[in-house]
């Protein structure tokens, strides 16, 4: 039997995983920056949290609402940003993480500083799920998630996502609604981060406010960065290696933040598309996981 | 059959005016050559009509509607497609995807259609077609970043007239291309009108210009200075001072 | 009562301005988010502790702490920034960010995670007139403040340099047809930037009482959205929005006392502005 140890980090790695997923899915399919992913993870681990806590929903309400709501405020929180430049875009991302974690420390009705706890384990066939059980469900779920993707690479929307990441303007010119397609990577991102929240905090079984400030959004940032902004893989790549290193490596674990930074730093610097990126090392032996729509030759 | 009509159309960026005051019409199947001095305002009058942002002033109109407020994309999808000064294929995506995403102009009004898939045999075959007609069919499959200049700008217009426009806008297309390239493109851009597309051509190759205008619109400091035929344009006065004057 | 408030926002306005105005003018020169900058500001505030509790001066701690926080902003710049020029913005950004984790992480692993305390005194006592009471700290901060802020503007209107750093900033490559070395130019900006960072850094140290690692946290946020509300580029808009933020804070919370976090207050001021005025107080488009 594989020990609870390992069960929890291979849930931990999937959750992240679907993190890194849904922010590739903002920063690399639409060529969007986000800096405050967190945000959404924290939305949909309140919201999940208090549904089940203070409300009596069942997880399998729970967490779909957590998407919803995370989505919901993808939307309203995308609608504006997404007019502004680039620039703005990155401030205003951050600002959002902050503000949302700020409102979960220091507005009481969300716990405060102490958050929430209380939350279980989903229930089915009469008990509680084990965490082996729990592991195959979020791993089916984001199974789903990445078939999803790869239907949508294929369609219109992806089509018109890889033309907004080429050249804004000249999608305009060609027809594409280039701010409705972004809001629309924005929500999708957003709602996926936060079914992970969902999934977070009935596994944890508590939350805080801590948890989703922007020191997690780098986290999140520097595995997508890691395996490769826009690759297909490479941010679930960036998830399982930055997930499991901290795990086998006491000194890792301990340095694991100032290792996140220089990762970010060496990899901007100096392999920029990733470990999965087009041009990376990698990439170059293992040329089918590269994700590049429309490029030949290539498999999707 | 009057396609575009602009009115005194005026544009200003803090305090230079880039446009002053310019109208003139535009019908199918004919080629309108707009002409002028450097920096006389030809590209921002085009990316005035596609939507790239509005006018200080004036009226402009598609086929008796107005475009006034419209953005890019609405524009595009009225039926008036456009190529660039510098030209911008999607530099990574390949010959026929570049062509695909302009086609996909019919389905991404709406959600529903938009998750529907895009390798479609039919679509396929359209869009081959088109780039059959632009004459790149070897290069199908080949990414857009490495196609030679000439060909770029072919796939622009292939892009371009997979919106099914009424009014194609093309800007500077012989720039930097060498004589026989420039000839043929010259050629795609007559067979195009010759289907009844309206086109509005910007040039600087005078050969050119008075080769495939009937009309010819000139531009200078924003404002209109000459409209008539390539004859009258070469031995009006202003225009002749218009260039000289900028010689000096 | 007013005017203390007045006082108390108008030093903490200035200290943000020496923060921010580095922020701005790299913006203005190379359009990037140096949100490392807010790490250059607390390495300025180690360094002068370090200097501090080696030599015992105010002064001398000042500016080694500028010294050493102008030297750290240079070296960013050339080993990370210039040689990404060419990529999309978002990777050079990305660095920063890595940049700061990174430096927050360091000055943990090597100065401890504690607070240190940076006691510096130069003998002048506090002011008292009245209610109106100014700390020997806060008037150390208006006085440094001030002089350098003279000295920026003396050396931005005045000076060949200062012109054509103004120039590179509205426009690099006609400033540099007009043969400027913008290379040169960029570092100018930097060692400057950085180096008011530094001194903010120092200031703040010796105002609190206080260096932690972490201390870069909030300024980083604050500063960008101060730079943000005055205009991303525009210095005379990021002394304008630093005062406004600075005047907001100590209002909001001193005087009306709304149970709103403090450091909230800058992000919600540039939401509010971006609303009105799409480009910040005296930014363009």
């Amino acid at each position: 039997m594989i020990s609870g140890y390992f069960i929890t980090i291979f849930i931990t790695i999937v959750i992240y995983a679907m993190l890194a997923h849904s922010l590739n899915i903002i920063t690399g399919h639409a060529g969007q920056i986000s800096l405050g992913h967190a945000a959404f993870f924290g939305i949909g681990a309140y919201t999940s949290a208090m549904l089940y806590s203070e409300a009596g929903f069942p997880f399998w309400i729970s967490v779909p609402m957590a998407a919803a709501v995370a989505g919901i405020v993808g939307a309203l929180l995308g609608i504006p940003c997404l007019r502004v430049r680039d620039d703005f875009l990155a401030i205003t991302t951050m600002g959002i993480n902050f503000v949302v974690e700020a409102i979960f420390l220091y507005i009481p009705f969300f716990g405060g500083a102490m958050g929430i706890g209380g939350i279980n384990l989903p229930k089915w066939f009469g008990r509680e799920m084990t965490k082996p059980e729990y592991f195959v469900l979020i791993l089916v779920v984001f199974l789903l998630l990445l078939l999803l993707d790869r239907r949508m690479g294929r369609s219109w929307i992806g089509l018109a996502w890889a033309s907004i990441r080429e050249d804004e303007e000249a999608a305009g010119a060609m027809g594409v609604d280039v701010v409705r397609f972004k809001v629309l990577a924005f929500i999708l991102g957003s709602a996926i981060a936060g079914l992970a929240g969902g999934f977070y905090a009935h596994f944890l079984t508590f939350i805080m406010p801590q948890n989703f400030g922007f020191g997690q959004s780098i986290v999140i940032l520097s595995m997508v960065v890691f395996g490769g902004i826009g690759s297909r893989w490479g941010p679930i790549v960036g998830a399982v290696i930055l997930g499991i290193l901290p795990e086998v490596s006491r000194p890792i674990m301990e340095y694991r933040i100032l290792i996140y930074g220089i990762l970010l730093l060496g990899m901007m610097r100096f392999q920029p598309g990733g470990l999965l990126g087009p041009e990376s090392i990698l990439s170059k032996l293992f040329r089918r996981s590269v994700f590049r729509p429309g490029a030949r030759g290539e498999s999707q | 059959m009057t396609l575009l009509d602009v009115r005194a159309l005026s544009k200003e960026f803090g305090g230079l005016r880039a446009l002053d005051g310019v109208s003139f019409t535009s019908g199918e199947g004919e080629i309108l050559g707009i002409i002028g001095p450097n920096g006389a305002g030809k590209t921002t009058l085009f990316n005035l009509i596609s939507g790239i942002y509005p006018p200080s002033a004036g009226e402009m109109s598609f086929q008796g509607k107005s475009i006034l407020r419209l953005k890019p994309h609405q524009v595009s999808r009225l039926g008036i497609g456009r190529t660039f000064q510098i030209v911008r294929p999607f530099q990574n995506l390949d010959v026929e995807t570049n062509v695909l995403v302009a086609y996909g102009h019919r389905f991404y009004p709406s959600l529903w259609k938009s998750a529907g898939p895009v390798r479609q045999p039919q679509f396929l075959k359209e869009v081959q077609m088109l780039i059959q007609r632009a004459g790149l069919q070897s290069y199908t499959k080949h990414t857009a970043k490495i196609l030679p200049l000439g060909f770029k700008k072919r796939l622009e217009i292939a892009r371009a007239l997979a919106l099914r426009p009424r009014l194609l806008l093309l800007d500077e297309p012989s720039a930097g291309l060498r004589f026989e390239e420039s000839a043929q493109l010259m050629e795609l851009i007559r067979q195009v009108r010759d289907q009844g597309i309206g086109i509005l051509l910007i040039e600087h190759n005078m050969q050119v210009v008075m080769d495939l205008c009937k009309r010819i619109v000139v531009l200078d400091h924003g404002a209109k200075i000459a409209e008539g035929s390539p004859e009258e344009i070469r031995s009006n006065s202003l225009v002749i001072q218009a260039y000289l004057g900028k010689e000096t | 009562m007013l005017w203390q408030q007045l006082a108390n926002g108008i030093a903490i306005g200035s200290v943000y301005a020496l923060i921010s105005l580095g922020l701005t003018m790299v913006y203005g020169v190379l359009r990037i988010l140096h949100v490392a900058h807010a790490g250059i500001y607390a390495l300025g505030a180690y360094v002068g502790l370090l200097s501090f509790r080696l030599i015992g001066n105010f002064w001398l701690s000042l500016i080694t702490g500028m010294a050493g926080a102008a030297i750290a902003g240079y070296m960013v710049e050339r080993f990370l920034y210039t040689p990404l020029l060419h990529l999309p913005r978002i990777a050079p950004l990305i660095v920063s960010i890595g940049l700061f984790t990174a430096l927050e992480e360091a000055f943990r692993i090597v100065a401890g995670p504690h607070t240190l305390a940076y006691n510096a005194r130069v003998g002048l006592g506090d002011l008292s007139i009245g209610s109106f009471h100014l700390t020997e700290t806060q008037i150390l901060i208006l006085f440094v403040t001030f002089a350098i802020l003279t000295f920026l503007w003396t050396f931005l209107t005045k000076t060949r340099t200062g012109l054509a750093m103004r120039a590179c900033a509205q426009d690099p490559e006609t400033t540099s047809s007009f043969g400027v070395n913008v290379g040169g130019i960029i570092a100018v900006n930097f060692l400057i930037g950085s180096a008011m960072a530094g001194a903010a850094g120092v200031l703040i140290g010796v105002y609190d009482n206080q260096v932690w690692p972490t201390m870069g946290s909030i300024p980083a946020y604050k500063a960008l959205a101060i730079v943000v509300l005055g205009g991303l580029g525009n210095i005379p808009g990021t002394v304008l929005a630093s005062i406004v933020v600075g005047l907001a804070e100590t209002f909001f919370i001193g005087v009306l006392a709304i149970p709103f976090p403090r450091d909230a207050v800058a992000f919600v001021a540039m939401i509010i502005v971006l609303m009105f005025r799409p480009y910040g107080l005296l930014g363009k488009a």
